[in-house]
């Protein structure tokens, strides 16, 4: 009973970044059909910019938040604009434009060492205090970064599936032409979608920045988990992500205390999914491919 | 046997360029013909560097060499080629988004294990006791015999995949990249031809990996990064995926440029070959990426000689 409490408290405090940061990549999946592995620099670039913030201005870390949002929006938007648009204008299929999302991550991640340096930063934040949660130590910085998380997701969920302009993405994802007749600006609400799912995956960075460290690898460590979650969640619908999100970061808690070592729990969750993949088989999800 | 013309860095440079053309060679077959995006090379060579290097130096041989040796690097190359078997099955019939999460995962794997199982790899520390299976005299000597041996072994790759080309076999497989459903519903056995490839070109990464760990005589788990797939990439994307001499010209141009010009005979500080230059490098080969496969995406070369024949006798 102690360690299913403790998997579970450890887990959704410490892996809620993951189910943000996946709702986000599921959102571009489901548009474009396209795995965005630069979707990982988005991340860093999020912790970078709330390190920079809160450190060269002193904003406290909440205060923090919204210029990096916005900041990483606006930089998702803009390797959409500069990389993928072009790319897709020039016909280029599947297999090329992850090639290219993978080219541009590498380039973006070597490209913040040489801004911010290969070092590891810290952002400047109080110690915060150790709470009790059933039984289980967990600091109060994670536990509001969860239900900061929490808030996120569901107000990006709603947004997605309930709003005017989620109606739209969610048409233009299904049918691209009769979204069109239907008087749907595709350039709007794609660039929409972009800025919207880079503002989630820099919030991501940001909240893991803060929990421990600030490096140039930080989304790319991230991004195997996150794309799993996307895959198996499956990008019909985003609550699907956000439930196996929770069970991802639920079952790495769950795992690292019983093998005693992350990198097994890593190990564990990368086999489990990839037979899961095996065993469903190919499917088309729905996504309109690029 | 004067030596003196070559200097460390260069042969360093050389061996590099060498062993990533056999990389890029393997991945055209697997990437530019039946059309899998292996984003797991490292994953194969470093699993065939440590498969190698655990049995050779791990193992107390009760027979002499030059045996223990080649034993060890059969063993390297048989375990990549089972594993990517075990790879191949597991996605060859998925979309590119799972062939991406599927050797990704792997490439993490093998990594992951080379941290973890410390008393087979010696962990973050390394695992050396590498060497050569001859002494001729000075190590450059040594090293030089062991580029050449290199080099054979890929141009035996070369002969390989060139032979391929000119086969009912590679027709196959370029049957199968181009249209799957086509090539099955003519009765062709597209996900077996799928795994063999699969198979064959990893156990061949395997190889060039352990052929590496010697000339290293070391090896760690950073050394079994996501930099070697891109290298082998960017060559093969530059050249042209599709034709055999792409991976050779792309990757002279690449990894030649950076391992052999900047590396040896650009008059730069020497501070910036440690942290600047590793740096620039993989910022010039990820937008390499980028760039060539939204201008130009079959490279320098162009689309295969094949396709361009049937395009002109179809007079578009």
């Amino acid at each position: 009973m102690e360690f299913l409490t403790e998997s579970l408290v450890i887990g959704l405090t410490q892996y809620a970044p993951l189910i943000l940061a996946a709702m986000g990549l599921a959102l571009i999946y489901r548009l474009t059909g396209l795995i965005n592995v630069a979707y990982s620099e988005t991340i860093t670039l999020g912790a970078y910019i709330g390190m920079w913030v809160n450190t060269t201005f002193g904003f406290g870390f909440y205060a923090t938040l919204l210029p990096t949002g916005i900041v990483a929006g606006l930089f998702s938007v803009a390797t959409y604009l500069a990389v993928f648009r072009p790319a897709k204008q020039r016909g280029a299929g599947i297999l090329e434009m992850i090639i290219i999302s993978f080219g541009l991550s590498i380039f973006l991640r070597h490209g913040l060492q040489f801004i911010f340096g290969y070092p590891v930063r810290f952002y400047n934040v109080p110690r915060p205090d150790i709470i009790q949660v059933f039984g289980v130590g967990v600091s109060t910085f994670r536990l509001l970064a969860l239900a900061s998380v929490v808030i996120l997701a569901l107000l990006l969920y709603w947004f997605v599936q309930r709003s005017r302009l989620g109606l739209q993405i969610r048409a233009l994802a299904s049918d691209e032409s009769l979204a069109q007749v239907s008087g749907i600006r595709p350039l709007f609400v794609t660039v929409l979608i972009w800025f919207i799912a880079g503002a989630a995956g820099g919030l991501a960075g940001s909240f893991w920045g803060v929990g421990s460290n600030v490096a140039p690898l930080l989304g790319w460590r991230q991004f195997l988990f996150i794309f799993l979650v996307v895959m198996i969640g499956g990008a019909k619908n985003i609550g699907g992500v956000i439930i196996v999100g929770a069970v991802t970061g639920i079952a790495l808690a769950a795992m690292t205390l019983q093998f005693g070592q992350v990198l097994y729990a890593q190990l564990g969750l990368i086999v489990a999914f990839v037979v899961f993949m095996k065993l469903r088989g190919r499917q088309t999800v729905g996504t309109g491919k690029v | 046997m004067n030596l003196d013309w070559l200097d460390a860095f260069l042969l360093q440079g050389l061996f590099q360029v060498v062993m990533v053309i056999g990389l890029a060679l393997l991945l055209h077959l697997q990437m530019g013909l039946v059309r899998i995006a292996n984003f797991g090379v490292v994953g194969f060579w470093g699993l065939g560097a440590y498969a190698f290097a655990v049995l050779f130096v791990g193992v107390d041989w009760p027979i002499g060499e030059p045996w223990p040796f080649l034993i060890s690097m059969a063993f390297g190359a048989i375990v990549a080629g089972l594993a990517g078997l075990l790879v191949g099955w597991l996605i060859a019939d998925l979309e590119t988004e799972g062939v991406l999460v599927g050797t990704l995962g792997f490439a993490t794997s093998v990594w992951i294990l080379a941290v973890t199982e410390k008393g087979l790899t010696g962990g973050a520390l390394g695992m050396g006791g590498l060497k050569f299976p001859f002494d001729i005299g000075k190590t450059k000597a040594n090293e030089l015999l062991w580029f050449g041996i290199l080099f054979a072994v890929v141009g035996l790759i070369f002969f390989y995949v060139s032979r391929i080309h000119r086969s009912p076999y590679g027709r196959l497989l370029i049957s199968v990249g181009d249209n799957e459903p086509l090539a099955g519903s003519l009765g062709k056995p597209a996900f077996r031809t799928k795994l063999w490839l699969f198979a064959v070109g990893s156990a061949g990464m395997g190889l060039l990996g352990a052929i590496h760990g010697v000339m290293a005589h070391l090896l760690i788990p950073q050394s079994i990064g996501i930099n070697v797939t891109l290298a082998a990439m960017v060559g093969l994307v530059l050249g042209g995926s599709a034709r055999v001499w792409g991976a050779i010209i792309g990757v002279i141009l690449t990894v030649g440029l950076f391992e052999i010009v900047v590396q040896s005979y650009l008059p730069l500080p020497r501070s910036w070959y440690t942290q600047a230059i590793p740096v620039l490098r993989e910022m010039v080969f990820g937008g390499t990426l980028v760039v060539v496969l939204i201008i130009k995406p079959f490279g320098i070369l162009g689309d295969m000689r094949r396709d361009k024949l049937l395009r002109r006798m179809h007079g578009e």
